[in-house]
Parts: C-alpha cells; sequence; structure tokens
C-alpha cells in the first residue's frame, strides 16, 4: 500500500449556483474526505440530493470543485487539464446508472469500445478489434456485440457493455455510479457478481454509490454515509450498516423493510470471492 | 379520482413496455438502405439523380446545341424532330432545359450548402458549449430572423453586379438560423446523454466528440432540412430569374425558361409546361426525399421495431379455458384475466390468464420485475388500458359489478368511489396548474358536494389524515412545491375523498428514499387498520411485500406463476422464479460472494414459450415444463404454476 493510497480526497467542496439569480446556492459536497485503495470497494450511502453523484463526478473531472483536493495515486489531479484528462482516462473509469442514455444509440458497440483505443493510445485496428473482443469475453457478452447497436440489448446487457467501456482502459479505479438501480433485481445480482470477479481477478478499485444499503453492504469493504454533502460517518461496510454510531445512519438503517426472520445462511452460495486482505 | 388515475394508467408505465426487457429486434440496416425501400423516396431519389447527370453531360445528352436557331420551326409543339418542342427562337426545349439545369442546380446547391454549413456549425457549437457562444448565437438568431429576407438579397444582388453565387449564399444564411436552432435544441439534449460524459472521462478530444457522438445525432434533422430547403431554393431561383437577375439570355435556365414563356403564352401556352413541371416536379421530390429520410431514421432511432411480434398469436391456443367462477367472499375477484396490448408487429398478450382475489380489508401484494404485467394487470382492473389494450377473456368483479362488461358511466363512477390508485411518480399524478388543496376540493365536490366551506373543511381533514403536518399550507401549494414525499400523501388523500373499498396502489414508493418509503407505509397501513380499506400494493421490493402484505402473488411473464400468505412464501417459495427473486436480494447474501442469480432476462410477449413462461431461465426445467402448466395447489392457501415445486422442498431440506 502506497502512503497515500489509490485515491485520496481531501476536503472536497463542491458548490452549484442557483438557478436564478436570487436562489441560493447548492453546497452539494462539503469538507469531504475519502480514501480507496487497490483492489478496495469504498461504497458511498445516502439519500437523494446527498451528493453522491457530485463527489464521483468530481473524481471523474465533470465537475469543478470549490475547494479541496483530489490525488490518484498521490498525484494532485484536482485541475486537470484536457491533456492530463487523456492520461487519466486510463487509470480512472465509470459505469453510469442509465443504461439507456450511457452507450450512443448510433455507433456499433465495437465502434464506441474501440475508438477510446484507437484516440488515446493510438491502437491500430486489429489491434483495437482483438483488445475489444477480449474485454466483451470478461463481462460474458458474445463476440458478434460488436457489430451491433444499443438498441439491440436489454438493459442488463447494456450494462455489461458499459462496464466493458469502462475496463477497455485497463483502469485502476472504476467509478460505479448506482451501476444497478436502474435493473431488476435478478439482473442486478448478475451485474453484481460479475463487479466481484472483475474486481477479485483484476485488483481493481471501486468507488461504489448507491442509494441501496443492502447492495452497498454487499459491495463494500468500507461504507461512507453522506448527509447534505457531507460524510456522517465512515468506517468497514458491516459495522457501519450493522451497528451504525451516527444517529443519521441508524435511522436510514432502520428505515430498509426486510424480508429477514432469519437466513443467515447464504442461499445457493458459491464459491468465495473476495480477496481476503479487505476484509481483515 | 380522474385526476390521479387518468395520468398514470393511460399508457403503460415505463417500467412495463411490451418489449420489455429482452432485445427488441432493431433493424441493423443502414438508414440510407431502408429509404431504398420506400417507392415514393427512390422514385424521387431516381428524379433527381436524373436531373443531375443531364446537367453534368449536357453537352453529350441533349440533342441540340442550346443555342441553335432553327427559325423555320418557331413555336412548334411536340414532334418528332423537337421531342419538346421549339421556343420563340426556334430553339430546342429538350435541350435548353437540360442546360439549363446546370445553373439551376448549381445555385440550389450553392445556397442548400451554405443553409447546412452555416446551421449546423453554429447550432452545434452553441449547444455543446453553451455558456456564452449560446448567448451570442441567440442573440445573432434573433437579429438574422429579423431582417427582411428578400430586400437584403435584392441589396446584394444590386452590389455584386447579380452575382447568382453570392445571392444564394446570403439566401443560404438568411434562412440558416431556424435550422441552427433545430441543431442547437438536438445538440443541448445530447449533450446530457451519460455517454458524452463517458466519453469526456475517457480523454477523448472535444473535436471528435463533436463529430463523431453529436454530429450523427443531427444528421437526420440536417438531411431532411437540406433536402427541403434545396427545394425552396430552386423555386427562390426562378423567382429572381424572374425580376431579371442572374444569369442573362441566351444562356438558358429553367427560370428563365418560364420568363420567355410567360411572354408567349398567348401563342404557344405549351412552352410553359417543361419548365415549369421540370422545376414543380424537382421541388416536390426533394420535399418527398426529407420527408422519407425523416421517417427512417425516426424507425432506427425508435427502441422497439417490428418483426415477428406476431408470432405469439398462434400460441394463443393455450389459454382459453374457461374463467373460474368468482370467489364471492372477495371484494376483489379477478378470473381469467387475459389482456392483449398493440405491438409493432400487432398484438400480443402481455396478461395471460391471471386469477386474483382480494378480501376486505386484506393487504395483496403483486410482486414481479418490469416486463412481467404487473402495471397493465392494475390499468386492466381500472378499466385504463392504453389506447388498443383489449381485454381479450376473463372477469373482473368487483363486489356486485364485472368491471369488464360494466358500461363507461358505470366505470367513472366505481372509480374513486369504490377502487382508487395511486401511482409512482407522486409529483407527474398531480396536475401542474393547480394547487394540491384546488384538486382534492375537485374529488369531494364530485363525491359528495356540499358549500365551498364544506368541501374545504372535508379537504383539510383529509389532509391531516394523511398526517400532512400543516394542512393548510400544503393546500396552497403548487405540485411542483411539494417534495415527492408530500405529493405521494396528497395523491393518498385524493384516492381517499371517494372513501374507496379497494385501493391499488403502483409501486407508490419505487421513487421516495428510505426513510420516506418508510413513512408512506406506515401511514398506508394505519389508514387500512381505520377505515378497513382493502389494498393491492403492486412493488418488486420484498421488503416491502414481507412489510405490509398478508397474501402475495408472483407474476412472470404475464402469468400469476405463485401465490401465497407472505411469511409463508418467503420462508418457502414453491416457484422456482420466487426462489430466485428471493435468493437473488443483495440483503440475503454474503457480503463479497456470489449472489444466487437467475440466469437470462424476461422475455419479450411474443417470446414467451408455449409451456412454462419460465422455462428458459428455470434450473429445474425438464421435458414436461414444454407443456402449458396449469396452476396447482401444492398446500392449502397456496398456488404454484411448476411441475417441480417439490423439488424446491427437497432442495431446502437437503
Ligand atoms: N449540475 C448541477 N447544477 C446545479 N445543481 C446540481 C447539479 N448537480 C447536482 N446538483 C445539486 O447538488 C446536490 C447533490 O446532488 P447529487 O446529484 O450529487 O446527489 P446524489 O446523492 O447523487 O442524489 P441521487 O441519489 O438523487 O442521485 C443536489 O442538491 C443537486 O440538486
Ligand atoms: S414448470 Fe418447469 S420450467 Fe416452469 S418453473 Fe417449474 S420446473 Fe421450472
Ligand atoms: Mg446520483
Amino acid at each position: 500500500m502506497t502512503a497515500s493510497g489509490l485515491l485520496e480526497i481531501q476536503d472536497l467542496r463542491v458548490e452549484f449556483a442557483g438557478r436564478r439569480r436570487h436562489d441560493a446556492g447548492v453546497l452539494a459536497a462539503d469538507g469531504v474526505s475519502l480514501r480507496i485503495d487497490d483492489a478496495e470497494t469504498l461504497g458511498l450511502v445516502g439519500e437523494s440530493g446527498s451528493g453522491k453523484s457530485t463527489i464521483g463526478n468530481a473524481v471523474l473531472g465533470l465537475v469543478k470543485p470549490a475547494a479541496g483536493r483530489i490525488l490518484f495515486r498521490g498525484q494532485d489531479v484536482t485541475h486537470a487539464t484536457t491533456r492530463e484528462r487523456r492520461r487519466l482516462g486510463q487509470h480512472i473509469q465509470v459505469v453510469f446508472q442509465d443504461p439507456y442514455s450511457s452507450l450512443n444509440p448510433s455507433r456499433t458497440i465495437g465502434q464506441t469500445l474501440g475508438e477510446q483505443l484507437r484516440l488515446v493510445r493510438g491502437l491500430d485496428r486489429r489491434t483495437t478489434r482483438i483488445h475489444v473482443e477480449n474485454v466483451l469475453r470478461q463481462v460474458g457478452m458474445p463476440a458478434d456485440t460488436m457489430s451491433r447497436y444499443p438498441a439491440e440489448f436489454s438493459g442488463g446487457q447494456r450494462q455489461r457493455i458499459a462496464i466493458a467501456r469502462a475496463l477497455v482502459m485497463e483502469p485502476d479505479l472504476v467509478i460505479c455510479d448506482e451501476p444497478t438501480s436502474a435493473l431488476d433485481l435478478s439482473v442486478q445480482a448478475q451485474i453484481l457478481n460479475l463487479l466481484l470477479d472483475l474486481q477479485a481477478r483484476l485488483g481493481l478499485g471501486y468507488l461504489f454509490i448507491s442509494h441501496d444499503i443492502d447492495v452497498v453492504r454487499h459491495m463494500s469493504h468500507r461504507v461512507a454515509v453522506l448527509l447534505h454533502g457531507r460524510v456522517v460517518e465512515q468506517g468497514p461496510a458491516e459495522g457501519v450498516t450493522r451497528h451504525p454510531d451516527h444517529e443519521y445512519t441508524r435511522t436510514l438503517v432502520a428505515a430498509v423493510p426486510s424480508v429477514d426472520v432469519a437466513a443467515e445462511a447464504p442461499p445457493n452460495g458459491r464459491a468465495p470471492h473476495r480477496n481476503e486482505q479487505g476484509e481483515a | 379520482m380522474t385526476a390521479v388515475a387518468s395520468q398514470d394508467l393511460a399508457a403503460p408505465s415505463s417500467d412495463e413496455p411490451p418489449g420489455g426487457n429482452s432485445r427488441p429486434a432493431v433493424s441493423r440496416t443502414p438508414t440510407w438502405r431502408r429509404l431504398l425501400r420506400r417507392p415514393l423516396a427512390v422514385i424521387s431519389l431516381a428524379y433527381l439523380v436524373l436531373l443531375v447527370l443531364a446537367a453534368v453531360f449536357a453537352d453529350v445528352v441533349a440533342p441540340y446545341d442550346p443555342a441553335d436557331l432553327d427559325l423555320d420551326h418557331v413555336l412548334s409543339g411536340p414532334s418528332a424532330g423537337h421531342l419538346l418542342g421549339t421556343d420563340p427562337l426556334g430553339r430546342d426545349v429538350l435541350s435548353r432545359l437540360i442546360h439549363g439545369g446546370q445553373v439551376s442546380l448549381v445555385n440550389g446547391g450553392v445556397a442548400a450548402l451554405t443553409f447546412v454549413m452555416v446551421g449546423v456549425a453554429t447550432g452545434l457549437v452553441a449547444g455543446f458549449f453553451g455558456g456564452w457562444t449560446d448567448r451570442v448565437f441567440t442573440w445573432a438568431v434573433d437579429v438574422v430572423i429579423a431582417i427582411p429576407g428578400l430586400i437584403v438579397l435584392l441589396v446584394v444582388l444590386t452590389v455584386f453586379g447579380g452575382n447568382m453565387t453570392v445571392a444564394m449564399a446570403a439566401l443560404g444564411i438568411l434562412s440558416a438560423p431556424g435550422f441552427a436552432r433545430v441543431v442547437r435544441g438536438v445538440t443541448l439534449g445530447v449533450r446530457q446523454e451519460l455517454y458524452i460524459s463517458a466519453a469526456k472521462v475517457s480523454g477523448l478530444p472535444t473535436r471528435h466528440i463533436l463529430l463523431r457522438h453529436v454530429l450523427p445525432r443531427v444528421t437526420g434533422p440536417i438531411l431532411v432540412q437540406a433536402s427541403l430547403f434545396f427545394g425552396a431554393a430552386l423555386l427562390v431561383d426562378a423567382g429572381l430569374a424572374y425580376l431579371g437577375f442572374g444569369v442573362q439570355p441566351p444562356t438558358p435556365t429553367w427560370g428563365g425558361m418560364i420568363i420567355e414563356a410567360a411572354s408567349v403564352i398567348s401563342q404557344q401556352p405549351w412552352l410553359l409546361v417543361p419548365p415549369g413541371i421540370t422545376l414543380a416536379l424537382a421541388t416536390l421530390s426533394f420535399a418527398l426525399l426529407g420527408d422519407a429520410i425523416r421517417d427512417t431514421s425516426a424507425e432506427r432511432t425508435g427502441r422497439q421495431s417490428g418483426n415477428a411480434r406476431r408470432r405469439s398469436a398462434a400460441r394463443r391456443a393455450e389459454l382459453p379455458r374457461p374463467a373460474g367462477a368468482p370467489d364471492p367472499a372477495a371484494l376483489l375477484s379477478v378470473r381469467g384475466l387475459t389482456v392483449s396490448l398493440p405491438t409493432s408487429g400487432g398484438t400480443a398478450d402481455v396478461v395471460a390468464d391471471v386469477d386474483l382475489d382480494v378480501r376486505p380489508g386484506e393487504t395483496v401484494g403483486l410482486v414481479g420485475e418490469s416486463g412481467c404485467g404487473k402495471s397493465i394487470t392494475a390499468s386492466a382492473l381500472l378499466g385504463l388500458l392504453p389506447a388498443g389494450g383489449e381485454i381479450r377473456t376473463g372477469r373482473v368483479q368487483l363486489g356486485d359489478v364485472d368491471l369488464t362488461t360494466a358500461g363507461k358511466s358505470l366505470l367513472r363512477s366505481v372509480r374513486g368511489s369504490r377502487i382508487a390508485l395511486i401511482s409512482q411518480e407522486p409529483v407527474a399524478s398531480l396536475d401542474p396548474v393547480f394547487t394540491a388543496g384546488q384538486q382534492v376540493d375537485e374529488l369531494v365536490r364530485r363525491h359528495h358536494g356540499g358549500s365551498r366551506q364544506a368541501v374545504r373543511a372535508r379537504t383539510l381533514e383529509l389532509l391531516t389524515s394523511v398526517r400532512l403536518r400543516d394542512p393548510e399550507s400544503v393546500a396552497r401549494r403548487y405540485p411542483h412545491e411539494l417534495s415527492g414525499g408530500m405529493a405521494q400523501r396528497v395523491a393518498i388523500a385524493m384516492a381517499l375523498a371517494g372513501e374507496p373499498d379497494l385501493l391499488v396502489a403502483d409501486e407508490p414508493t419505487t421513487a421516495l428514499d428510505v426513510t420516506v418509503q418508510a413513512e408512506i407505509l406506515r401511514l398506508l397501513q394505519s389508514i387500512q387498520a381505520e377505515r378497513g380499506m382493502a389494498v393491492l400494493l403492486i412493488t418488486h421490493d420484498w421488503g416491502v411485500v414481507a412489510q405490509v402484505c398478508q397474501r402475495a402473488y408472483v407474476m412472470y411473464a404475464g402469468h400469476v406463476v405463485e401465490s401465497a400468505p407472505v411469511a409463508a412464501m418467503i420462508d418457502q417459495p414453491l416457484h422456482p422464479y420466487s426462489a430466485g427473486l428471493l435468493a437473488s436480494m443483495p440483503g440475503r447474501g454474503r457480503p463479497g460472494h456470489h449472489l444466487a442469480s437467475i440466469p437470462g432476462t424476461v422475455p419479450a410477449p411474443a417470446d414467451w414459450p408455449a409451456g412454462c413462461h419460465f422455462a428458459p431461465r428455470c434450473a429445474l426445467a425438464t421435458e414436461d415444463c414444454a407443456a402449458p402448466v396449469p396452476l396447482s395447489e401444492p398446500a392449502p392457501g397456496r398456488l404454484s404454476r411448476c411441475v417441480h415445486h417439490d423439488r424446491l422442498i427437497e432442495g431446502a431440506t437437503a
């Protein structure tokens, strides 16, 4: 583990101007400090408008922080230029919530996945093709996916493709912003399993954003709870989500309707996938 | 109830498109190939290509030199020597027409090209970059639109000594603003798309994002507008020639030929026909071509496109079986309900043979994934199927009324007073132009009548009963001034106005935060306890079912596959689909380990198998599952549509 880890966010502050002149601005992130190590998942949970996406977008360079620092492998990337972004794109990638708007409907999957390799990495057509096929296989999509358009795929399949797009660049860190919130229960399970497999295989770090505490607990090593742009509590996933310290987290956890009665053992559990380092 | 109901179930809610989750078959043929399948487009295109080719190869194609005089045959009609006749100087009309196309088409082309370049460049930049570029753009568009176009054209022509190329370019620029606005609008939309964000994250150059991601989305409008404008420019070109501008005689132009024909119209009216028809057909062809492009590009972006949806008709054979008798003890008793909806290739049954009972005061859950027919079932109960939707068979008995045969007015009086609806999008379900109070007032008045004060008093009582803290202030607010939770409370108050016996709640808390969801669920439970109202709760969330429902029905691909008391079902599901759903809940898995998951997705109605609909995804499927599977009663009070339900029990105890 390096001194500053994979990603470190220090005292991040993001403001949005009010829509009209007299509206007060919104403080979407306020003094947020977070840290993610290699192969680690940090879960970010909170209610709508609490600033979860804003933090992810700041890391991705899609919103400009008003104050604070974002360090990637110890290097300050808070105000990265377009050129530096291009280099960062090979290390930090994203999977968004909406499987319908996250792929360009007028381009084939092959074009969407290949363009970054060709333009940013400067690979030739053949190498690009091999790369893309390889990644599609990793996310469980057939090879003929490349020549098809997004409209031909279901929500779950599109989300696999969106994950493939993130993986093409062989990143170290993936921002997952509600990657399964638009999916049905059975498909959500497929995608969560895929993300766990990829982390185990590739050692990815995840910033896993979700409003669903059960999903966040299932996916994360550590969890941070957001309220009005502030982190009110952060720590190991089990601790924070089962025995919260903060009043707000307690309310949040208590509000989740539970089916469970007694099911402790994983029904139909399969081979464990998490590498032990995170849980220790 | 209409205020709530009509808006929400009028169309199938977005979570249940008939095409559902599976791959809609979108044609992969490029737009231009599909264009060629339209006869009108082909004819138009062929005609325009013919004009262009003729103009390009005029020297070869034209039978005479356009300037050749034949003073022996002046103003002759069509003849073997001169197919389209001759003009006052005996020149061959066909040859002049062919040569005239050179000038006219080039002029039209110059105008269209300028039009497209100016429109696309400014619209794209303004829409994509926003900020000050956009403000300058808006200002410039307003200015240009305010300029009187014809006068500018005349000034330009005078200043540039009648140079038509410059004039046509000016025409392009003057006409571009409206088009630029269209491009800007589309670009603004595309800019919000997440794939643009993803491209930025990958560090793709802005130029590339604009050209490869944004531009293709506007090619449809570009081609349409350019085509229409080309036709219009040809007319302007002719009109200017009529005013004496442009290329001077003896060089032929279409406009010039029309003028010449007009001057001898009393001697030889035929002369007007060839240039007039050529020009009219060219304009018409451009318009038809534009329309065809618009239609084909709309087909392409549509998520659904039809093929093979008709196949489901063949499978209907499995359905008709005599509907069972309604349960006399039930408030709502549904038997053999089959609903069909229009799809792009015909109609498909999206709900098949559903039996369902709700007893007075009972809370019943209807659970399943999107595309399984939950919302359509609810809209069928309320008589609010989307246009083209039809109850093909079955009975819906509410007390002593059969809703499937009830007339419109009876249905209307039943809705709201005996059965009411609340929906998933609380804010959207309210009418934005009336205050919350006014909307509740209207329903109170409809159901009870009374003076203005009495109505308002009852409204405030209702708002208080849904635990709104400050009912008076809420009553004064407009829907957009309410939070999601407050809006859902108002919607519940409206549903209660008619004191219904049954409340249908379609995903009432799905759009809300968990803490708000918990409050709304508590509210529903307490209202129900106070009033003895029955609730049919549609949801995909097992936690919600467990918390508030006594019994539940699980739907899969249009069928009810299991029904049971909730605790028993969660403890021991008797259908592989319910078992799979329950096992795939992240809250029940071991953190960091694989969740049990059901492979695949819910197929579209056209792709439902003839036998058990779940068979393609089922781990227990055998040949026995290829024939239609009826509901059976494996245990008292429990129903399962599975031939191997006993294996689930063995599996659990082994
Ligand atoms: N582009 C923007 N312009 C103005 N305000 C914004 C913008 N993006 C976000 N906000 C505001 O910032 C705050 C935090 O928003 P954010 O999207 O980060 O929340 P979130 O936790 O991701 O919510 P959700 O669960 O609904 O996705 C909200 O008040 C939101 O309205
Ligand atoms: S009937 Fe067969 S395919 Fe259908 S759920 Fe039962 S075991 Fe599976
Ligand atoms: Mg968000």
